[in-house]
């Protein structure tokens, strides 16, 4: 039925350019254009410090990660979209006014998502690349080959969202069993090759060696990880009414330490409630940190000593700032419209969860000094990562206020941001590469932290709140 | 009302407040409670509301009446400070909402058209929130009877997200009225109620001014209107077209609706 997928891709871009604006929107791809048009002309000078192998690998790893995010919001989209905009509702949901299956339904959802988002990030960056490639003496053809293996990265990411998610939502023994099952089978074969698994990665062996083989093969993961998502989607019964003993008083008790009690057990309730304390650790924040986990150790020949966790702190504090986007997610300012609470008030409560909620990069990054044989320099790894993630939080916040969704696609605003936010992580990716006691100075970073959060309650108690 | 139905003659104090003068020569004084001085909202090239003048005394049980997309959701939302005027001023209770909306919406209680509760509290827990953010003791009783008092006690322990809309808009109106507040705002009340529940709400709303207390109603339903408000006015494309009391219009023998429906065609002819 293509009205639905027409439809669909209309509701998109409406959703899009009314969160973010249509020309910030429509900029995007063009940025994204420019970037990789201008981009490639860098390519001749990396090759002599930075084989181009390990540069595809880092794309590759990129758009994965790209659809692993886009596969995530779109299994949250109702919901996100109900508290930004009112009582609005996705086609995706619909099946309950459509004569429509919710699979039905579902399978037009990942195929619009693909098409969506392949003209989106995909194909301006293939563009890119195509149209610089007989400028920097690349053949076509693997200009074109890139095209095809990053959009293949790109489904490989949605889909096994998709997949895992619906597994999850089935059965929590069986999702465990099969995340077991994948890391035993993913480190015997890293034992008995010898090879980081991330080079196994399919749309990475086809860029490397295109042969009608590895493509069937990436098609035939893609086609079971699409199919069993299908078979096994489940939409939340109509007309259910969770009910829930009065948790709100007791859990405001045991929160009563915090500034705004009453704001942080509400953020607290609705992230356990939703399913974000576990769905988001899982596939925002763990599932991404493994995968970059396994492609940034590919790079790790090419880092000084002890350089692969530091490098991995900063990627982890990046990361770990975007908890922020979880403890707003469901929120706008509507629901408080009607209480005195002001803008400023509530962005400081977001800001306390997100605090609370730094306990897992935290231990996530000691963990994995540890793992690492790094214990040494757990302290100043940890710090280094908290203090990236509360400057790019602080950032975040003073750019965006509570809809940190505009960082992704209003192009102004991610500039900024990326300016900002590039400064430090190259700064302190020097300091700890020179020496890793040196990462301890990092502590600094919370105080223009502290200045852009304060700026931020300012700047956003002066605007009208968006989303009522 | 005390002075419902009978002619008043108005002089207008320095302070803002009111006194009234009956043909019986009964003073009654009257605190101005919500003054709007050539208030406009614009949005883009679109103005919203365009230099509106408006006065609701205590007590009243006051109806801002217009079509759809007249302004009447920006009119509330400026007077409870969720947004900006583009010009004018406005006071409520005495305090600039520009200037200090968190505090007016301290003492007022609110009831937004389209805002539902937040999603993953349940009913109680949203009213035990409510209750901490605006400080209000002995919540749970004060619950229980509201949720008594609208039949909803059924669903004390279910997830806003799962309610129906009839009964997320029992829980707003409790959360609006829970603290018993000397104004209270309210963008369609009547909604998505049932026609019992819409006769238990008019009553109470009619009880509630009876205690001195005021009630500013925002609505399409001029039948509604008609029954349960005191005095208002009619908004059309942003533009106060007229302002009065339901008092003078049945003494004209006139009824609100073909009143709204003249007033409004004429508008839109000229």
């Amino acid at each position: 039925m293509p009205e639905l997928f027409w439809n669909m891709m209309k509701e998109e871009w409406r959703v899009h350019s009314t969160m973010f604006g249509s020309l910030s929107f429509a900029l995007f791809p063009v940025m994204i254009f420019g970037i990789a048009f201008m981009g490639s002309f860098l390519l001749p000078l990396m090759r002599s410090s930075f084989p181009s192998n390990n540069l595809a690998l880092m794309i590759h790893a990129s758009y994965l990660m790209l659809g692993i995010m886009v596969g995530g919001f779109g299994l949250l989209g109702n919901e996100v979209m109900n508290r930004r905009f009112g009582q609005a509702s996705l086609l995706a949901y619909s099946a309950r006014s459509l004569p429509l299956s919710e699979k039905f339904i579902f399978a037009n959802f990942v195929i619009k998502d693909t098409v969506y988002y392949f003209f989106l990030w995909v194909f301006p960056f293939g563009l890119g690349f195509i149209l610089a490639s007989p400028f920097i003496g690349v053949p076509l053809a693997n200009a074109l080959l890139l095209l095809l293996t990053l959009t293949l990265s790109f489904l490989f990411g949605l889909c096994t969202v998709f997949f895992l998610s619906t597994i999850f939502a089935r059965s929590r023994q069986v999702f465990w069993l099969l995340v077991l099952i994948l890391c035993i089978g993913l480190g015997a074969l890293a034992i008995m090759t010898g090879t980081n698994p991330a080079l196994l990665f399919p749309p990475l062996l086809l860029f490397s060696s295109f042969t009608w083989a590895n493509l069937l093969v990436s098609g035939i993961i893609l086609v079971i990880l699409f199919g069993v998502a299908i078979m096994l989607f489940n939409p939340e019964s109509v007309g259910s009414e969770k009910i829930y003993t009065n948790s709100f008083a007791p859990l405001m008790k045991r929160l009563s330490f915090l500034p705004d009690p009453p704001l942080a057990t509400k953020d607290t309730l609705d992230m356990y409630r939703s399913g974000s304390m576990v769905g988001q650790v899982l596939f925002s924040f763990l599932l991404p940190l493994t995968v970059i986990w396994f492609f940034l150790s590919l790079l790790g020949p090419y880092f000084p000593p002890h350089g692969l966790l530091f490098m991995f702190a900063i990627v982890t504090g990046i990361i770990a700032s975007t908890i922020y986007t979880w403890v707003t997610m469901f929120d706008t300012f509507g629901p408080y419209a009607c209480l005195p609470v002001s803008v400023s008030r509530l962005i400081t409560g977001k800001l306390t969860t997100f605090s609370l909620m730094q306990a897992v990069p935290a231990v996530f990054i000691a963990v994995v000094a540890i793992l690492m044989r790094e214990s040494l320099y757990l302290l100043p790894a940890v710090v280094l990562c908290l203090a990236v993630s509360f400057f790019a939080v602080g950032v975040m916040v003073w750019l965006t206020g509570l809809s940190p969704n505009v960082l992704v696609y209003d192009v102004k605003v991610m500039a900024v941001y990326l300016v900002l936010i590039g400064i430090v992580v190259t700064l302190f990716t020097g300091i700890a590469f020179a020496n890793p006691w040196y990462a301890l100075s990092s502590v600094i970073l919370f105080l223009p932290a502290w200045l852009f959060m304060k700026r931020a309650l300012v700047k956003w108690n002066a605007v009208d709140p968006g989303g009522f | 009302m005390a002075w419902k139905g009978k002619c008043l003659k108005t002089i207008i104090r320095s302070d803002g407040s009111q006194q009234k003068k009956t043909n019986d020569g009964e003073l009654i004084f009257m605190t101005v409670i919500i003054q709007t001085n050539d208030i406009v909202k614009k949005y883009g090239d679109v103005t919203a509301v365009d230099h509106v003048n408006l006065s609701v005394k205590e007590g009243a049980l006051f109806g801002l009446l217009g079509p759809n997309g007249s302004g009447k959701t920006t009119m509330i939302k400026m007077l409870t400070g969720q947004t900006r005027p583009t010009g004018g001023t406005s006071t409520v209770l005495g305090i600039d909402v520009e200037k200090d909306p968190v505090g007016v919406r301290k003492l007022v209680g609110i009831i937004p058209e389209q805002e539902t509760p937040p999603s993953f509290l349940t009913s109680m827990e949203y009213l035990q929130f409510v209750a901490a953010i605006r400080k209000i003791p002995d919540i749970g009783k004060k619950a229980d009877w509201w949720f008594d008092f609208l039949d909803f006690a059924d669903k004390k322990n279910v997830l806003c997200k799962d309610l129906s809309r009839g009964t997320r808009q029992k829980l707003m109106f409790t959360q609006a009225f829970i603290h018993e507040p000397t104004l209270a705002l309210i963008d369609e009340p009547l909604i998505n109620f049932d026609p019992i529940m819409q006769d238990l709400v008019k009553d109470y709303l009619a009880g509630y001014v009876k205690k001195g207390k005021t009630v500013f109603i925002s609505t399409h339903i001029l039948e509604v209107a008609e029954e349960i408000c005191s005095e208002f006015a009619i908004l059309h494309k942003g533009r106060l077209l007229h302002t009065g009391t339901i008092a003078e219009l049945t003494s004209k023998d006139v009824h609100l609706p073909a009143f709204f429906l003249s007033l409004v065609r004429k508008d839109s002819n000229a």
